[in-house]
């Protein structure tokens, strides 16, 4: 009885088994643990930054039960994503799967190890998308959402392809109440950015806006109907050392429109920290051209 | 591949019917039902403590016949309780090594949740043993990636081969699903067996 349907749960289980061997427990926070994936054999291992509330004193549970301290190499807020660095022989380095094979619908397990043993769920691939950006203006390769139920504990675990191959990193917290997972390229990225600066480098104006409409006029010459309101300008930060109030409109970066938070964010990338920036501001019904240095996000 | 997909729904339902033979209800005088699962073929029904905690309990068993039920034995601690019905030849699953699952093996669980009679859900395996932390930190456990609702108590948790690998007895937080494993059920009986004969 069962033929397919036992096949089916056989292969899901040593799917579960291969993967779990780089499926680490995280400690970085009290109560309970996080999951972590093991990236390389010199003992790097990729989790998420929530889950991680100190830098130090992290302990990594690796899959032949010891648990090893944790060396934190950095954390990149903006992709809820951390890298640790463990001493100990760690177990095997995961098996990764390019994104052009995956499709929706496929299945998908979710696994985390926030006890001894590793475990595991399953769901489909609900959404593939393109790049895209985070709420924290991080970039994402693709935008990859599951159905998987996220049990506590399982932020920082891998998704897992039928074949064992992992095809990104799971957290719950970058979007709330939605399974989001981050892909290999963007893991690839990160780890290489921590590895190099520890940190993610991301251009910074001190300021907090809100998207409003513009003056018909003024938007039929500018060709923009929207603008970049600023409601805070941040005490010795870069928009106010170059002159910006609150009550000024962004509405161009070097002769860039800035109608959404998003095409601000997309243009405060890290290298541009340190360069100078012609900013176009409406004022008193008046446009203003200033010029800012952006700084590096704290 | 459609083909495929049309096998293993085929097999799901095929095994949804086999493993309902051996699920029961258990009135036990306030609303709803709770379920049971038919251990041996001479009336011996195992279910929840807390679906067996009441006076008068009548059980429906597969043929449609209700039959009053007499308590053997029951546990609170480990949520389990024995029941008997004056009954032969009732159709028994066979047991499965709950000691042997592993996480990401389908499962499925039958009961009454909210009524719905002999209704079946499938999900996989999340882990085993005892859970860390959480409102649950006693005794051993298989954790599923299903919805238990009311009615569920007390039915049965199969493998894909249609065995029987746990009872199922609650939720813990809003996905997680709990049985207690069968190998748990065997040391409750024993113990329950071996008393008797003392």
């Amino acid at each position: 009885m069962g033929d397919v349907l036992s096949q089916v749960s056989e292969a899901m289980a040593q799917a579960v088994k291969t993967a779990g061997e780089s499926v680490v427990r995280v400690e970085g926070r009290r109560r309970l643990p996080a999951s972590g994936i093991l990236w390389s054999d010199d003992g790097l291992v990729l989790t998420a930054h929530h889950v991680l509330h100190h830098d130090d004193e992290i302990g990594i549970g690796l899959p032949d039960g010891e648990t090893a301290p944790g060396k934190l190499v950095g954390r990149d807020p903006s992709t809820d994503l951390a890298v640790v660095r463990v001493e100990a022989r760690a177990g095997k380095p995961a098996r990764w799967m390019e994104l052009d094979q995956l499709q929706v619908g496929h299945l998908v397990l979710a696994l985390g190890r926030p006890g001894k043993t590793v475990q595991a769920t399953l769901g489909v691939i609900s959404a593939l998308g393109e790049s895209w950006r985070t709420p924290g203006g991080g970039s994402v390769e693709r935008y990859l959402q599951t159905d998987v139920v996220m049990y506590p504990g399982f932020s920082g675990g891998p998704l897992v392809g039928m074949g064992g191959e992992v095809i990104g990193l799971n957290t719950s917290a970058l979007v709330r109440g939605v399974s989001l997972t981050i892909p290999v390229p963007t893991l690839r990225k990160v780890v290489e950015t921590l590895l190099t600066h520890g940190r993610v480098r991301r251009g910074f104006l001190g300021v907090g806006a809100q998207p409003v409409r513009l003056p018909g006029a003024l938007a039929e010459r500018l060709g923009q109907e929207t603008g970049l309101l600023l409601l805070s300008v941040e005490a010795d930060g870069p928009a106010e050392k170059g002159g910006l109030m609150l009550g000024d409109t962004l509405l161009a970066l070097d002769g860039a429109p800035v109608r959404h938070l998003d095409e601000l964010l997309g243009m405060l990338s890290g290298e541009r920290v340190g360069t100078s920036a012609k900013v176009r501001l409406l004022r008193g019904g008046e446009t203003k051209e200033l010029k800012v240095t952006i700084g590096e996000r704290p | 591949m459609a083909a495929l997909l049309k096998r293993l729904n085929d097999e799901l339902a095929e095994l949804a019917a086999t493993a309902r033979a051996s699920l029961v209800q258990i009135q036990n005088g306030g609303h709803g039902a709770g379920a049971g699962t038919i251990w041996h073929a001479d009336g011996l029904i195992l279910t929840n403590a807390h679906v067996a905690d009441h006076r008068q309990l009548r059980i429906t068993i597969p043929d449609g016949r209700t039959l009053p039920a007499r308590l053997l034995a029951h546990d609170p601690a480990l949520d389990l309780a024995a029941l008997v019905v004056d009954a032969k030849g009732l159709p028994v699953m066979s047991l499965g090594d709950s000691r042997r699952l592993s996480p990401g093996q389908w499962v499925m669980a039958l009961g009454h949740p909210w009524g719905v009679e002999g209704a079946l859900t499938a999900g996989v395996v999340i882990g085993m043993g005892k859970p860390i932390g959480g409102p649950i930190s006693r005794g051993e456990w298989v954790t599923v990636s299903l919805h238990l609702r009311p009615g569920h108590s007390g039915g049965p948790l199969v493998d894909v081969d249609g065995k029987l690998v746990g009872i199922n007895t609650m939720m813990a937080g809003p996905d997680v699903g709990m049985a207690v494993p069968v190998h748990v059920v065997k040391a409750f009986l024993r113990q329950l067996l071996g008393k008797q004969s003392d």
